[in-house]
Order: structure tokens, then sequence, then C-alpha cells
């Protein structure tokens, strides 16, 4: 009988649960005392407190903790930034800057046509606007496509399949800086890409003295970055799909593409939404790896919004707060307006 | 409607078989039942019938064209899944309708088809909804009008009625037995609950260990089974499988049962004395006597439906023994009763298990 042997099997698999379980009690019950005794501790305080406030109000106090926490990193910074986009001067404490009223506002968007950075009095944030623009609607979009692209061919059947999943991932675990770093190294004048090519017999190209090749790498790296990231939400995505699906859309004869655009697509798109909106608002918020990688150049080609702001406030002989902190209002603004689209989105897909 | 037929197909996951040569022939119009236990290869069967198997060996044929290596999706067959498998974000229309947008059907002809099988199916009222606001029963529905709308060669159905409780899967069964009666389709049918091989097959395929045990009629297993796997698998409560030995009593045949000898109400031939042989008698077939019983038993549990009542009663030597009597009883538990098998309906099986004798034979 086949039986035998798998019931046996399920003996010493048993036994060894067993010690496992002996094993784990063993650390639960150390565990729970020393929580036993923490708790033991804050009780008598903690019932002070309810006694004085009431049951109800508890969760306040419970929440407290982070809140403090939430308040002073986040809520605090946000508030001394307005207070800091509303007063002028170069004075870094609030208290010594002069009320300045909307006039940073007013100074940033004091344009003759907004389409054209040239004719804005701040034309540097006009330029980071109009670049950062231009980056997210490349970047964006090639990286949701090849990011679905690449989850799609990771969930088939291939040869190697677990070692190509971890080697699209591991650019994420780098740093922005080490990423753009390396690519530095490849792309320079003298790098390894132009060793290459001269090796072909081809010409060395400037990259970075090219503005169209900087913008162009600059997307390149950006996503070769953080694509990983992406694919693995679509792969888990893709694999929340029921097997069963796509064998039933075999019994009903379903061409292939039509398999992937009805019934695929559909199901993954709660996925894309994250994936589409993420990479939407970390484009925006883009500047270290492209700041490492062409310093924003050649001239201002590539020169993001963040980087502006981040030059304005302190890199610049003149450390103009005032004007920075306006320009991190309206970029927070466009931001929050990501997001609420995000949600709008998720649930207008969810009914 | 269409014919099948299995030439010696294998189907083997590395080095494990999972169908050892399967020979099999399905009429036209036939509904056929694969049943067995857990693990017996009738899913695979099935899977390998849609094409969403690939067979290791041997031939597929439908309607005498080899479909050996055709894909599922140019089979002509439609497959009913265990899960439903139904298209979630997809309303039931546009699930019922989505094979017929592939087969290029012009919409009018979809709409016909899809309201033709929501009538038949009931599920007018639902056309519009996502399978998800539907229950259990309803959902099943429409797997099933997914698969009536396509107009198939062959209806195939994994486990279909598993995942229902045990009120809504008679209901269903019937349903299922009506609507065959109806479409007249060619249906194959997997599933582990003999009950529903015996009320729905015109045939029923008896598999295991990815061998097939006996194909025939519900009636044909129940009274001449083949083997004693078949005669213990068939049939509920099961039968009883009695050891025995032949002993050889002045040219008349006689078994010891445990402690008891029986005579053999008929002569069976080559049967040598000292044999050891399986003894089978279904519940039916065995009554309480007053006297000149064949074995005594005492009573270990009394099950009373009402209608009909299970007696289980062990004498030492021998395995629990169930009883089955019309009406109600008195019998309680640790009476003694005597017993006797009815004559010319007992089952005897050799030493591997083969039938030397069923009561048609």
């Amino acid at each position: 009988m086949t039986e035998l042997p798998s019931v046996a099997v399920q003996e010493g698999g048993g036994l060894r649960r067993q010690a496992l379980a002996a094993t784990g009690q063993v650390i639960g019950r150390s565990v729970g005392r020393l929580v036993g005794f923490a708790m033991g501790l804050v009780d008598r305080p903690m019932k002070a407190i309810q006694r004085a406030i009431g049951a109800k109000r508890m969760p306040y106090v419970f929440l407290l903790p982070n809140f403090v926490f939430f308040g002073l990193f986040v809520f605090l910074p946000i508030a001394i930034n307005v207070v800091f986009s509303v007063t002028g001067g170069t004075a870094l404490f609030p208290s010594q800057r002069p009320f300045a009223g909307l006039d940073q506002y007013a100074y940033l968007f004091d344009c003759g046509s907004f389409l054209d950075p040239n004719s804005c009095r701040e034309d540097h944030f006009w330029r980071g606007v109009a670049n950062t623009a231009k980056f997210v609607v490349f970047q964006v979009t090639a990286m949701v496509l090849l990011s679905l692209l690449t989850a799609v061919i990771l969930n088939m059947k291939i040869r190697g399949r677990g070692f190509f999943r971890a080697v699209y991932f591991f650019p994420v675990l780098l740093s922005p800086v080490v990423v753009a770093l390396i690519w530095k190294w490849i792309l320079q004048r003298d790098g390894l890409l132009n060793a290459a090519i001269t090796t072909f017999g081809g010409q060395k190209i400037l990259f970075f003295v090219d503005p169209g090749w900087a913008m162009f790498w600059a997307v390149f790296v950006s996503i070769w970055a953080h694509m990983g990231l992406y694919t693995l939400i679509l792969l888990a995505g893709l694999q929340a799909i029921p097997s069963d699906l796509y064998e039933a859309a075999q019994m009903d004869a379903t061409p292939r593409w039509r398999v992937f655009r009805r019934i695929t697509l559909p199901l993954l798109w709660p996925n894309m939404i994250v994936v589409i909106v993420l990479s939407l608002i970390k484009g925006v918020q883009t500047f270290d790896e492209v700041f490492v990688l062409t310093g924003g150049g050649p001239g201002t080609a590539t020169l993001m919004v963040v980087q502006y702001i981040y030059e304005t406030a302190f890199s610049n002989q003149v450390q103009n707060f005032g004007l920075a902190a306006a320009a991190s209002v309206v970029l927070g603004i466009v931001l929050f307006v990501l997001t609420l689209l995000q949600l709008a989105v998720t649930r207008q897909k969810e009914r | 409607m269409a014919e099948l037929k299995l030439v010696g197909a294998r189907k083997s996951f590395g080095p494990v078989d999972v169908l050892h040569g399967i020979d099999l022939e399905v009429k036209n119009g036939e509904f056929v039942v694969f049943v067995g236990p857990s693990g017996c290869g009738k899913s695979t069967l099935l899977r390998v019938i849609a094409g969403l198997e690939t067979v290791s060996d041997g031939d597929i044929f439908i309607d005498g064209t080899r479909v050996t290596d055709v894909p599922a999706s140019d089979r002509g067959l439609a497959m009913v899944f265990q899960s439903y498998a139904l298209y979630p974000h997809m309303s039931v229309r546009k699930n019922m309708a989505f094979a017929l947008e592939n087969m290029g059907l012009k919409p009018a002809e979809i709409e016909a088809r899809v309201s033709r099988a929501g009538t038949m199916l009931r599920l007018t009222d639902y056309l519009e909804r996502k399978p998800k606001a539907l229950s259990g029963g309803q959902r099943q529905r429409v797997a099933i009008g997914r698969a009536i709308v396509r107009d198939p060669k062959i209806f195939l159905f994994d486990e279909p009625l598993s995942n229902l409780d045990a009120e809504l899967r008679v209901a269903t069964r019937k349903e299922l037995a009506a609507l065959h009666a109806e479409l007249g389709g060619t249906m194959i049918y997997v599933t582990h609950d003999q009950v529903e091989a015996m009320t729905l097959a015109d045939r029923i395929v008896v598999l295991r260990a990815g061998r097939i045990e006996q194909i025939g009629s519900p009636l044909t297993l129940y009274n001449s089974p083949s083997n004693v796997f078949v005669a213990g698998f068939i049939g509920s409560p099961r039968m009883n499988l009695l050891p025995a030995k032949v002993r050889s009593d002045d040219g008349v045949l006689r078994l010891m049962l445990g402690e008891s000898e029986l005579a053999l109400d008929r002569p069976v031939s080559g049967l040598k004395a000292g044999a050891a042989l399986t003894l089978g008698a279904r519940p039916e077939h065995i009554a309480i006597v007053s006297d000149g019983g064949d074995l005594n038993l005492s009573i270990d549990l009394v099950e009373q439906l009402g209608g009909e009542t299970f007696v289980y009663a062990s004498t030492p030597g021998l395995p629990q023994i169930t009883l089955r009597q019309d009406g109600q009883t008195r019998l309680k538990r640790g009476d003694t009763v005597a017993i006797r098998f009815a004559p010319g309906q007992l089952h005897l099986f050799d030493e591997a298990g083969t039938a030397l004798a069923s009561p048609s034979a």
C-alpha cells in the first residue's frame, strides 16, 4: 500500500512540529513574562489617567505618542515652511524675518507666458517645472510599460526565473546616489560606454553636454533604479490572478492578446493604479539621482523643481529661504492633488 | 454532440505516473461519470480530454479526428470548473458572452443565446450582476451557462457540485440530469461522490490509481462489481466484505466465515479447498431471522431513519457487518440477532480481489 509511508512521514513531521511548538511555548512564556512585567509598570499610571478622564477618552491617550512624533517631524515643518513662504529677507529665524504676504508667490508666478520659462522672472523655477513635467511624462510612461512587460515575462515559466526576479529587484536596494555615480562612470566623456563605442570604431558621444542625451539618460537611470519595485508590485498582482481563469479562457478559445487585454489587464488594474500613481509622485519629487548624474546640466536642461528649491534655499550665494519655501508649497499642492487623484481613481475602480 | 475515444492515454508528471494507459469510448449524447477516490487521476483524465494537460503517450479522438496535439482552445469542448472560474470583473452576461465573442458571432446571435441560457438556468434577473454578488448556486449556474451558450461538442464537468451545501447539491444534481435530458449533449462528469455518479450517469467509469477498474451502467456496477474495489466503492452504505475460506466437504463447497460455516448456495467452478476468498453482501441482502441463521451477531449501533433502518453488528473474527431493514425496528444496542444471507445475492472475490461470482452472473 502506498499510503503507509506517507502516514509515517506525517508522523515524523508531527513530532518535529511538536518539538517546535514546545520550543515556541518556552520562548512565548519568557517573552510573555517580560511583557507582563513591563505592562505592570505602566499599569498604574494608565489606570490613574483613565480614572481622571474616563475610558471613552483613553484612545486619544494611546494615539498621543505617535501624534507627537508626527507633529514634530511632519506637521510642524510644514507649518514653518508656510511661515517662511510668506516672509522675506535672508535671516534664518522666522522671528527676524519681515512679513511679505504673498510676494514670494507673486514673484514665482510673474510670467509673461507660463509655457515659456524665459518669459518668467524666476525662469529657473519654471525651467525646473518644464523639465520635471517632461521627465515625469517620459519616465512614468516608460516605467509602467517596461515594468508591466518585465512582470509578465517574469510570471511565465522561464528558466532561471528566481534569478531574474532577484536581479531586476537589486537596483532598488542601492542608494540613488550610488546608482547615479555608477552610471556617471559609465556615461561620462571617458566612461565605459564611450570606450565600448570607440572600440567598435564609433565616435565618442558627449552625453552630458547634449541636452537631449542628458534628459534621456536621466530618465533611463531613474527607470533602471526604480523599475524593480514596480515590477514586483505588478508581479504580485499577476500571481494573484487564479490560474483557472486562464484555463477557462483557454477553453473559451480566447486569443492570447484578448486574454491579456480582457482578463489580465482588468484584474491587474488595481496594481497598475498603485504603480502609476507611485511613480508619478516619485517622479515629481525626483532630485538625488539626476542631481548627482547631470548636476541639472547641461545648463538647466535637466534641472528639476526639487533641485531648484534646494539650490535657492541652500546652495546659492544668497540663501532665499522665502522663495524656496513658496516653491515647496506649490510643489506640495501638486503632490496633494496627485494623491487625491489616486484615491478618486481607486474608489472609482472599486465600484 | 460528439463521440470521444481514448487509446492508451498515459500521463506522468516527472517520475510520477498518474494515468496508466486509459482506453475509453464515450458515445454520442452519453452522460459518463468518472468516479474514484481522491488522487485516482479522474481530474487529470478530464484535463487531458480538455487539452489543458497533454498526454505523455496514447491518443485522443473526437468524432474520429485525432486531437492529441490540438490545443484546448481548438477542441471545441466546454468545461465547468470546480471553482467555477468565472471572470470576476465581468457581469454574468459578459461571462457567458465572452466565448461567443471569441467565436466571432454577431451581437444579435450572442444576445439570443445568452438570454436563452439565462432563461433555462433562471438567471434572467442576475444578468447584469458581477459573480461576487451571486450565491454559490447561482455562480454554479453561470458556470454551466457559460458552457451551454457555446453549444460545445462535449461538456466537461470537474466536480461541479463539491462547493455547494448538501441541500443545494441534491437540487443542482436533479437540474443537471434535467439539463442533459433537454440538451442531449455528450457530457463527462468527474466526482468523488458515488451517489452523484449513480444518479447522473448513463455509464460510470470507476478509477483507481490511474487505472480503470470497471466501466458500466450504474446498476451493472452495483449488481455485478468486477472486483472488491468497485464493490466497496459503489453503494452506500457500502457492501459488507468478509474474509472467508473454502472448505471442501463431501463434494459440497462450504465457506468458513469467522467461526461459522456457510454452505454455498450455488456451485462456483475452480474453487480449491483452503483458498482464501472475500465474500460480499449488500446491507439489503442480509435478513434478520428468528432461527436457522448463518451467523449470530451482537448489535453495536442502530440508525433509525424512519423509512429504513441501518443496523451495525459484529461477531468475533469478522469485520462489522451493516444490515439494512425496511421500516422501523425495536432492536437496540447489545441485542443478539441471527442473520441469513439472501440466497443468490452473494458476491465472491478471489484473493486478488477479482469477482468469481456475482448474483446476475
